[in-house]
């Protein structure tokens, strides 16, 4: 689809900030043209990136199932560990891949609750796994302003 | 809705100030954040007979807040600061009830002359930096200093013993975050859980905590002078380390946390702030309140993401706190818990 979404998102959001929103006397009106500019170049970034982050992060989220689901003392847990690890994403549809985002991160929020109370190297040995899972989310799903 | 609105104004404030004649004019909406709808306007009217012209500001509540904040607790921050010769406006007028205006609302005095730094900036104050950061620190630690039951402000909400501090203010923002949160949110849990297995010491005193004490939220004018520190809105009492945590916090830096507000060196910051309020600082305890201005400032930005998404309060600010702020937070975070913190 030409022109792209992006394209069209980035350039209207140009236009709001440089070309129409100084028009607009200093004040409240003018802050939320240029506020409302802003959001545009961010949905623009966005739209290109939305699924490949969340595929990525699902992904990543299902493989540290897998690996730390062994060390896991609660049964139930356990269970919903192993489950959920050999799964995928069917469908790319931004609010499915939200859905199942939003699953296994219940999941980790457990996983990690869990890990913490584990005594021993391995254990800590995990955590350090974790917050490699969630620092390399974070950075992924970062918005660049300008 | 300008000019009813004017109407209504004068009509509450000639009442109030006792000046019949009272006319409100050149009454516009200006940018002030999505807590309260802000307005400024011009009063003229005579007193004893003499024609004064006062230049104000009207905070009106939303349909909705960004927090469920207090705006009493607001007015009287600023009653309190004023009288103790902070740079902080006038108030005029509370009126909870919100009849006149439909909403509840308060009046105060309008610092004209002056701007506000845009947080994106990247240098906001140019030659006036060095100026303008030695009296943020100064001014923080002035606010520090006050003994809250002094300026009259002992009986405002958070806590009342030194051991209490950390504990209330996680629970305060870990109940917000319960109630507020769209979708998982495990960083803001782990910290939570990290804050909670390691509490910093007792408060050196309990202080008024202006609870957005930030580059953004004060007004400074071309000599370089801080002319007034706004939003009073989330403040509570606890710990002083609280404030400097959250002034501290890489959101407000200007892209440069070794400079904290865009202003000076961090370490000469906090030595301003140390002479005026007359404590030390803990180094190890503010590490603590850094962290946790970071989970606060999360919850904050679920909470305003949660308004624009479900009507409540579509300001363009909610949404980009809702992206942007939250997505910040949640990246210095995971530095700081994960392993690559400062």
């Amino acid at each position: 689809m030409k022109p792209q979404i992006d394209q069209l998102l980035g350039l209207t959001a140009g236009q709001l900030m440089t070309e129409i929103a100084p028009l607009i006397p200093a004040g409240y009106a003018q802050s939320q043209a240029t506020l409302g500019a802003v959001m545009l170049s961010l949905a623009a970034q966005q739209y290109d990136r939305a699924a490949e982050i969340r595929v990525a992060e699902n992904r990543e989220l299902r493989a540290l199932f897998a690996e730390l689901a062994p060390l896991v003392a609660d049964a139930d847990l356990k269970a919903k560990l192993e489950a959920a690890a050999p799964g995928e994403d069917a469908s790319l549809r931004i609010s499915a891949l939200d859905d199942s985002n939003y699953a296994l991160r219940r999941l980790l929020i457990a996983l990690h609750a869990h890990v913490e109370e584990l005594p021993g190297a391995t254990a800590r040995g995990a955590e350090k796994r974790i917050w490699s899972v969630l620092r390399a989310a974070a950075e992924r799903r970062q918005l660049f302003l300008g | 809705m300008s000019g009813d609105l004017s109407e209504k104004l004068a009509a509450y404030l000639a009442e109030v100030l006792s000046a019949p004649d009272l006319t409100v004019s050149e009454l516009a909406r200006i940018p002030g954040g999505a807590s309260r709808e802000t307005y400024r306007f011009r009063a003229r009217y005579s007193d004893g007979g003499t024609r004064r012209e006062r230049a104000l500001i009207l905070r009106r509540d939303p349909p909705a807040s960004l927090i469920e904040t207090e705006r009493t607790t607001e007015f009287r921050a600023y009653q309190a600061f004023h009288a103790l010769g902070l740079p902080v406006p006038e108030p005029i007028a509370l009126e909870l009830e919100g009849g006149a205006l439909e909403r509840p609302f308060f009046v105060m005095e309008e610092i004209t002359g002056c701007e506000v730094s845009n947080i994106l900036a990247p240098d906001p104050y140019g030659a006036r930096r060095q100026s303008i950061g030695e009296q943020f620190w100064r001014n923080l630690g002035r606010i520090a200093r006050a003994d809250p039951a002094a300026i009259g402000l002992g009986d405002l909400e958070g806590a009342r013993d030194v051991r209490e501090c950390w504990r209330h203010e996680v629970a305060r923002w870990e109940k917000v975050i319960r109630e507020d949160e769209l979708e998982p949110q495990p960083i803001a849990h782990a910290a939570i859980r990290w804050l909670k297995r390691n509490p910093p010491p007792p408060a050196a005193k309990i202080a008024v905590v202006h609870g957005d004490y930030r580059t953004g939220n004060f007004l400074f004018d071309a000599g370089g002078d801080i002319r007034a520190i706004l939003d009073w809105e989330m403040t509570h009492l606890g710990d002083p380390l609280e404030d400097i945590g959250w002034a501290l916090d890489p959101l407000w830096s200007h892209g440069d946390p070794t400079h904290p507000a865009g202003g000076i060196a961090r370490e000469d910051g906090l030595r301003l702030w140390e002479e005026e309020s007359g404590m030390d600082i803990d180094r190890d305890a503010l590490q603590w309140w850094e962290i946790f201005a970071s989970l606060k400032g999360i919850a904050i930005w679920i909470s305003a993401g949660r308004e624009y998404a479900e009507g409540r309060n579509t300001e363009a600010v909610n949404a980009f706190s809702g992206w942007y702020c939250l997505a910040f937070h949640n990246k210095v975070l995971a530095q700081r818990l994960g392993g690559e913190g400062p």
